[in-house]
């Protein structure tokens, strides 16, 4: 590429200053990377591009704020899991749960065995159906376009499932604090969820073949964006991002929740750290679920109610929760998903503050593995960090 | 016998003189621990895998120095604003990946020109958390250097809209007019 003249002290000055909007040389411009971009969803990065390398990356998050904290002071407890579940949106039911967990230990509930029982299942199921996700948005940037569309054909069952459990796809309202709202349908129901988990086992090995063992993910994923064990702890990384690091944390195994400590599942670890480990420690995360889900229906749900019985239900609109804060977690498919509530006994909330996991690989971890990428890296690496824009913004 | 008997005895002497309300659990010793090191703080267990500290605002970093110990991971930064007392709280939570367990760590400042020291320093992605308490409470983190415009556009930015004397309806109103003006089915309560 033929370069424009211009004198070397003028061209070190300009790059003291950060000013890169007006190319200096040819080779040297600076490069909004989305909301527009595929891989980004609803999310902007400002590339300074030298040649085909990235000399600095800022991230430009905020196209999804819509306020969902504050919305959520001004409104009643129940209301707000209509709301709060928007912020993760390939896993709805992961903030449902949080919130809901939260206001049952202020409230000091104990949530009947057979909504406990049914809300594990569904969180598992909000996990395969985001890991099917996962799978098209990789697959499509590394230019696999057919497990993709495996893959959300795979999904569809899962959310035809939730369909007839909960009356919604995608969004589900299902899990409240106290319980669950409906009932398993019957034991159809339970027949049809293991004939897919069943199905989907057998077809993991396709996957295998076509993505996960495929040369073109090895050489499009090995050695990018490599972070080690130390810069994930202090970048507050979680979830398979961590684990591919090394380190073995898994909120199911560390703070269990629900049923989990009674389940036998394995934690895949990794210690690469690099794009290629992250996406194999997925690969190896889908079986574990398909194997809990697995033990989840031989166990079979529990008999009693679905919802705590208090007369203070009739009044949801006015029920009141007493003084006191907690904070609860679990494991969603990009990492550790918290939510802090404080109630000061009136109706609504005080304060409900959610932690996503994006919000701390989203952000200085991506601006720290972006540096010195090459372009095409520049996908790879967010959909490997499995980027969530909503987490962020919230 | 005797040899075993002895060091049991003179154990249980020194949990009860030093620390009496700290059970000996795995949260009761890493609370003994850090209350060890800063004397200044006060610690106490929540429940399993639940600890809670409260500590003065001016010695917060020097406290967080000595947690990152023990706790590797910075999970959030939470600002509570309680406008009856002219405070914001903020919430340093801590997970411990060692150890399994939760932190909070407690500190309260007034809300008129809060200012608190960064922890970048000790743990990097605080920088995210702290630009965030920034645009929405307008808490002035000293030594962090991107504080500015993040999430928020750039004419919201100095509003702090999370604080809770913010008027949001109002704002919703002078922005968008009667354009999106709405009211509930008995056509006098205002919804957003």
């Amino acid at each position: 590429m033929e370069k424009v003249e211009v004198p070397r002290e003028l061209r070190e000055e300009a790059r003291k200053h950060d000013m890169y909007l007006h190319p200096i040389d040819k080779d040297t411009y600076e490069l909004f990377f989305g909301p527009q971009h595929m891989a980004t969803e609803n999310f902007s990065i400002i590339l300074k591009m030298d040649g085909n390398r990235v000399e600095k990356a800022i991230v430009n998050p905020g196209f999804l704020h819509r306020g969902f904290e504050k919305l959520a002071e001004q409104r009643p407890y129940f209301t707000n899991i209509a709301l709060l579940l928007r912020i993760c949106v390939p896993e709805s039911d992961v903030p449902e749960n949080i919130y809901s967990m939260a206001v049952d230990e202020i409230i000091g509930w104990e949530v009947p065995e057979r909504a406990i029982w049914i809300r594990n299942v569904v969180l598992e199921m909000a996990r395969l159906s985001a890991w099917m996700f996962w799978i098209m948005g990789f697959g499509n940037e590394i230019g696999l376009y057919t497990p993709g569309q495996w893959a959300v054909a795979y999904r569809e069952r899962f959310l035809r499932l939730f369909e007839e459990l909960t009356g919604g796809r995608v969004y589900h309202i299902y899990t409240v604090p106290g319980g669950v709202r409906r009932d398993i349908p019957g034991d159809h129901w339970l027949r049809q969820l293991r004939d897919t988990v069943e199905y989907l086992k057998s077809k993991l090995k396709d996957f295998d073949e076509i993505l996960f063992d495929n040369y073109i993910t090895f050489e499009r994923t090995e050695g990018v964006g490599v972070m080690d064990r130390k810069f994930a702890l202090k970048h507050a990384v979680t979830g398979p991002n961590l684990r591919a690091t090394g380190v073995p944390y898994d909120v199911r195994k560390d703070d269990p929740y629900y049923l989990y400590d009674q389940l036998d599942f394995e934690i895949p670890v990794l210690k690469e750290g690099d794009s290629l480990a992250r996406v194999l420690v997925r690969r190896y995360e889908i079986e574990q679920d398909l194997y809990i889900l697995e033990q989840l229906l031989d166990m079979g749900p529990p008999s009693g109610p679905y919802m705590v019985k208090d007369p203070k239900l009739k009044n949801l609109p006015r029920f009141k929760v007493p003084k006191g804060d907690a904070y609860a977690h679990v494991e969603s498919t990009k990492g550790d998903f918290g939510a802090y509530v404080v109630s000061d006994g009136t109706h609504k909330p005080y304060r409900v503050h959610v932690r996503g996991p994006s919000q701390s690989h989203g952000v200085t971890v991506l601006e720290e593995l972006l540096r010195g990428a090459r372009l095409a890296d520049v996908p790879v690496i967010l959909k490997t960090l499995d980027n969530c824009p909503p987490d962020i913004d919230r | 016998m005797d040899m075993n008997e002895k060091p049991k005895v003179e154990e249980k002497a020194e949990e009860v003189a030093e620390a009496p309300r700290l059970p000996n659990t795995k949260e009761g010793r890493l609370v003994k621990a850090i209350l060890e090191k800063a004397p200044y703080a006060e610690g106490s267990i929540r429940r399993e895998r639940r600890v809670e500290f409260k500590v003065p605002a001016d010695r917060i970093h020097e406290f967080l120095e000595v947690a990152s110990e023990k706790f590797e991971i910075l999970i959030q930064i939470t600002t509570v604003d309680w406008l009856k007392e002219g405070e914001f709280e903020l919430v340093y939570q801590l997970w411990s990946v060692s150890e399994s367990v939760h932190a909070f760590v407690r500190t309260r400042i007034p809300r008129e020109n809060a200012e608190m020291p960064t922890v970048m320093d000790i743990w990097p992605v605080a920088e995210t958390y702290e630009r965030e308490a920034h645009e929405f409470f307008g808490i002035i983190f000293k030594g962090n250097p991107r504080l500015g415009p993040f999430i928020l556009e750039p004419r919201e930015y100095e509003k702090h809209p999370f604080r809770k004397d913010f008027n949001m309806i109002g704002y919703v109103k002078m922005i968008y007019g009667e354009d999106f003006d709405r009211y509930d089915e008995s056509k006098t309560n205002y919804v957003i």
